[in-house]
C-alpha cells in the first residue's frame, strides 16, 4: 500500500511540470489553434537566459528570475511578431512547420552559446530536499511545482473566463474576422498570447532548471505536457491539469506494477487512445464554428 | 611519323605521372600532411562528452606545433554526428570518400561506432582508441581496429569484486541504460556475482530519454541493495544518486568510467556525489600526474578556447590518441596503412596518462591482440570533487 501511494504522490509531482508545459501549450492553441512546438525550447532559452544571470551577472535570485519573466513575455511577443505574423496565407500545418523550425534554431543557439554540458541553477531549495511522511516522500522542489502548476492553471482561468483581455483572446479563436469587427485587435491578442504562454513556459523551465540543466532536458517535459493537453482537450486548462496529474500517476504506476522499459511510451499509447475513442479530447467543450 | 611518334610517348608520360603518385602514396597521406579524422557528439543528448573530440584536436594541434610527425602535420577532421548513428555513418562515409581519410581517431559511443564499425573493416582503414568500452570492437577482432578503452563488462566486474570481497556487500542492484553500454555493464556484473554465488538484487533499466526516474528510484529502494551499480548517462546517474540520498535511503553507489569525472558530478549533485567509487581510465585532474600536468599546461592552456572545461574527457581526447600518435611515429616516413598497422602491433608496454597498452599481432581468436589494456583502477569521489584513489592500476579478468 505504501508503494501505491508513494507512485501516485510520486506521479503528482512529476504531472506537475507536464502540468506547467501543457497550459502553456493550451493557451496559444486557444487563440490560433496552432500546437506551438517551439514551446520547449523558448523555456529553455529563459532558464539559461535566467542562469547566466545569476552567474554572470551575480544578480538576485528575484531580481534575476524578474527579469526573466519580462524577457519571456518578450521572447513570445517577438516569435509572434516577427515571424509567425509574416507566413503568408498561413494553414494550421504551415504554422507547426513554421514552430519546429523556430524549436531547432533556439535549441541551435542555446547549444551554441551556453555549451552542451550539464549544469545546475542555484536555487533557494535543493533539487533532492524533501519531506517524509512516514514512508511517503516528496521533494520540497516538486511540492514547489506542484503549487505554482494550481495557482497558475486558476489565474489563467480565471483571467480567460473574467477579464477583457481573456474573452477577447478567447473570441480571437473562436472567429477572428467577427472579433476583428468589434474592435479587437487580433495580431495583437495573438502576440500577448505568445507572450503568456512564453511566460508560463519559463516558470516550467525554472523550476527544472535547479535539478539538470542541458540543452535537451526539455524534450520529455514538451512531449508529455503536449500528451497532456491533447488527453485535456487541447482547449481546456483544468482538463490539460488534470490530464497532465493523471498522465504522471498513470506513467508511475505502469512503470511500478507493469513494465519499467515501457513507462515513456504509456503517454504516447494514450494521446492514440484518446484521438481514436473521444478526438476532441477527455475535458474539452469544442466551440462549433457556424457557417 | 617520328612527330606520332612523340606525342604517343608524351601522353603517356604524362599519364603515368598522373597514376604513379596515387598508386604509391596511401589515401589521405601527402608528403606534407596525414588526413585523419573523427567523429564527436557537439550537440545532442550525448553532447556532454563532445569534448573528447576537441580534446584530440587540441593535442594534434599543439604535436603540429611542435614539428608534426616525420616532417608532416596532421590535419584533423571532426565532425559533428550529434550521437545520432545514421549521422555518423553519413559523416564517415563523405570524409572517407570524398576527402580521404588515412585513420580514424577515437569517436565517442558504442552505437555510432557500431554504425561505422564494418564499414571501415571492409576499407580496411585504421581506427585506433573509440571512445567507448565496448566488446564489439574486439570481439571478435577486427586488423584495423585498436581499442584503448577498458572494457566496461571488465570495469563493472572490477567494482562488483571491490564491492564483495573489499567492502562485504551482498546485495547489489544494477541500474543499467537499455542499450549495449549499459548491457555490456550489466553482462560485467551478472558474470562477477555468479563467480561469487550471488544474483542481483534488482536489475532496472533505464531509457535515454527517461527523466522521471522515480519508478527507478522506488524499485532500487525496495530492493534493499547494499550497493548499486549505475550504468546509465550522467544526468540520470546524477538524480538516482541525489534522490535516493533525499529519500534517506544509505547504500553505496558505484558506477562506470562515463560518470567517473568528479568535478562535474559532484557540481551537477551539489555535492550528492560525495562517497560515489567509481572505475576508471585516466589519473585524474588532481592527481598530479606528470603527463596530466604537461598537457595542461601545454596543450589545454595554450589551445583551448576559454569557455572549455580541463576535466577527465577533455584530456580522454588525448589519451586515446596517444598510442596512435606512438604508432605514427614507429611507422616511419614510409607511411602506408599496412605499415601503420604493423607498427600499432608492436606496441608494448606503453604507457601515457592512461592504462598500458599492448598490442600483438592480429590474432581472429585472441582479442587482446586488438584489445590494447585490460586496466582499470577505482577512485572514489570525495568532497568537491577531489578523488581518493581505492587501488592502484589493476589488471581486469
Amino acid at each position: 500500500m505504501i508503494d501505491f501511494i508513494q507512485m501516485v504522490v510520486s506521479g503528482v509531482a512529476v504531472g506537475s511540470s507536464y502540468a506547467l508545459m501543457g497550459l502553456a501549450m493550451v493557451i496559444i492553441y486557444k487563440t490560433s489553434e496552432v500546437p506551438n512546438f517551439a514551446q520547449g525550447e523558448m523555456a529553455l532559452i529563459s532558464s539559461f537566459f535566467a542562469m547566466m544571470l545569476l552567474t554572470s551577472f551575480n544578480l538576485s535570485i528575484y531580481l534575476a528570475f524578474f527579469i526573466t519573466f519580462v524577457f519571456a513575455v518578450l521572447l513570445g511577443c517577438f516569435l509572434e511578431f516577427a515571424i509567425l505574423r509574416r507566413a503568408k496565407e498561413p494553414n494550421v500545418l504551415g504554422m507547426i512547420v513554421i514552430t519546429i523550425g523556430i524549436e531547432m534554431v533556439l535549441l541551435g543557439f542555446v547549444s551554441w552559446k551556453f555549451g552542451a554540458e550539464q549544469k545546475t541553477m542555484p536555487f533557494p531549495i535543493g533539487p533532492y530536499e524533501g519531506i517524509i511522511f512516514g514512508d511517503i516522500f516528496i521533494s520540497k522542489l516538486d511540492l514547489l511545482t506542484l503549487v505554482t502548476a494550481l495557482v497558475l492553471m486558476s489565474v489563467l482561468y480565471l483571467f480567460f473566463r473574467y477579464s477583457k483581455l481573456g474573452l477577447a483572446m478567447k473570441a480571437t479563436q473562436q472567429n477572428s474576422v467577427a472579433a476583428q469587427i468589434v474592435g479587437v485587435r487580433t495580431n495583437r491578442i495573438l502576440m500577448l498570447t505568445w507572450g503568456i504562454s512564453s511566460l508560463v513556459g519559463a516558470v516550467a523551465g525554472l523550476l527544472i532548471s535547479p535539478t539538470i540543466m542541458h540543452p535537451y532536458m526539455m524534450w520529455d517535459p514538451l512531449l508529455k505536457g503536449f500528451a497532456a493537453a491533447v488527453m485535456g482537450g487541447m482547449t481546456s486548462l483544468p482538463g490539460a491539469v488534470i490530464a497532465a496529474y493523471m498522465l504522471g500517476i498513470i506513467e508511475n504506476l505502469f512503470g511500478g506494477y507493469i513494465s519499467i522499459e515501457f513507462k515513456t511510451v504509456v503517454a504516447f499509447v494514450i494521446i492514440v487512445a484518446v484521438l481514436c475513442i473521444k478526438p476532441s479530447g477527455l475535458f474539452a467543450r469544442h466551440y462549433v464554428k457556424k457557417v | 611519323m617520328k612527330k606520332g611518334l612523340m606525342l604517343a610517348l608524351f601522353v603517356s608520360l604524362a599519364f603515368l605521372l598522373s597514376v604513379v603518385p596515387t598508386v604509391c602514396a596511401e589515401e589521405g597521406v601527402t608528403d606534407t600532411e596525414i588526413h585523419i579524422g573523427q567523429w564527436g557528439p557537439q550537440t545532442g543528448p550525448a553532447a556532454a562528452w563532445g569534448s573528447v573530440a576537441r580534446g584530440t584536436g587540441a593535442y594534434f594541434q599543439w604535436i603540429n606545433d611542435n614539428g608534426g610527425i616525420h616532417g608532416r602535420k596532421i590535419v584533423y577532421h571532426m565532425f559533428d554526428d550529434g550521437y545520432n548513428p545514421a549521422k555518423t555513418k553519413a559523416g564517415v562515409k563523405e570524409l572517407q570518400e570524398g576527402t580521404g581519410i588515412f585513420a580514424w581517431a577515437s569517436g565517442v559511443g558504442t552505437t555510432p561506432g557500431l554504425a561505422v564499425r564494418d564499414y571501415l573493416a571492409k576499407k580496411n582503414v585504421p581506427w585506433i582508441g573509440p571512445s567507448a568500452g565496448s566488446l564489439h570492437w574486439v570481439n571478435p577482432p577486427q586488423k584495423n581496429l585498436f581499442a584503448v578503452y577498458p572494457l566496461y563488462a571488465g570495469e563493472a566486474k572490477a567494482l562488483v569484486k571491490y564491492a564483495i570481497e573489499k567492502m562485504g556487500k551482498k546485495r547489489v542492484a544494477i541500474a543499467y541504460l537499455n542499450d549495449e553500454y549499459g548491457k555490456n555493464g550489466l553482462r560485467g556484473a551478472q558474470a562477477e556475482l555468479k563467480a561469487h554465488g550471488l544474483k542481483p538484487a534488482v536489475e532496472v533499466s533505464f531509457e535515454a530519454k527517461d527523466s522521471d526516474l522515480q519508478p527507478h528510484v522506488m524499485k532500487i529502494r525496495k530492493s534493499n541493495a547494499d550497493m548499486v551499480l549505475l550504468w546509465t548517462t550522467v544526468p540520470q546517474a546524477a538524480k538516482v544518486v541525489g534522490m535516493c540520498k533525499a529519500m534517506k535511503f544509505d547504500t553505496q553507489f558505484m558506477s562506470t568510467s562515463t560518470c567517473s569525472d568528479f568535478p562535474l558530478m559532484t557540481y551537477i549533485t551539489k555535492g550528492a556525489w560525495e562517497g560515489v567509487i567509481c572505475a576508471t581510465f585516466g589519473e585524474s585532474p588532481d592527481s598530479g600526474h606528470p603527463g596530466i600536468e604537461k598537457y595542461k599546461t601545454e596543450v589545454f592552456d595554450k589551445y583551448a578556447p576559454k569557455e572549455e572545461r580541463w576535466g577527465l574527457f577533455y584530456y580522454a581526447g588525448i589519451l586515446f590518441v596517444e598510442p596512435m600518435i606512438e604508432g605514427l611515429k614507429m611507422t616511419g616516413r614510409d607511411l602506408t596503412r599496412e605499415n601503420f598497422i604493423s607498427a600499432m602491433e608492436q606496441i608494448k608496454g606503453f604507457k601515457g596518462i592512461g592504462p598500458e597498452v599492448n598490442f600483438k599481432p592480429y590474432n581472429k581468436n585472441d582479442m587482446y591482440s586488438r584489445q590494447g589494456t585490460n586496466q582499470t583502477f577505482l577512485v572514489k569521489c570525495l568532497a568537491g570533487g577531489k578523488a581518493e584513489k581505492l587501488t592502484e592500476w589493476m589488471d581486469m579478468e
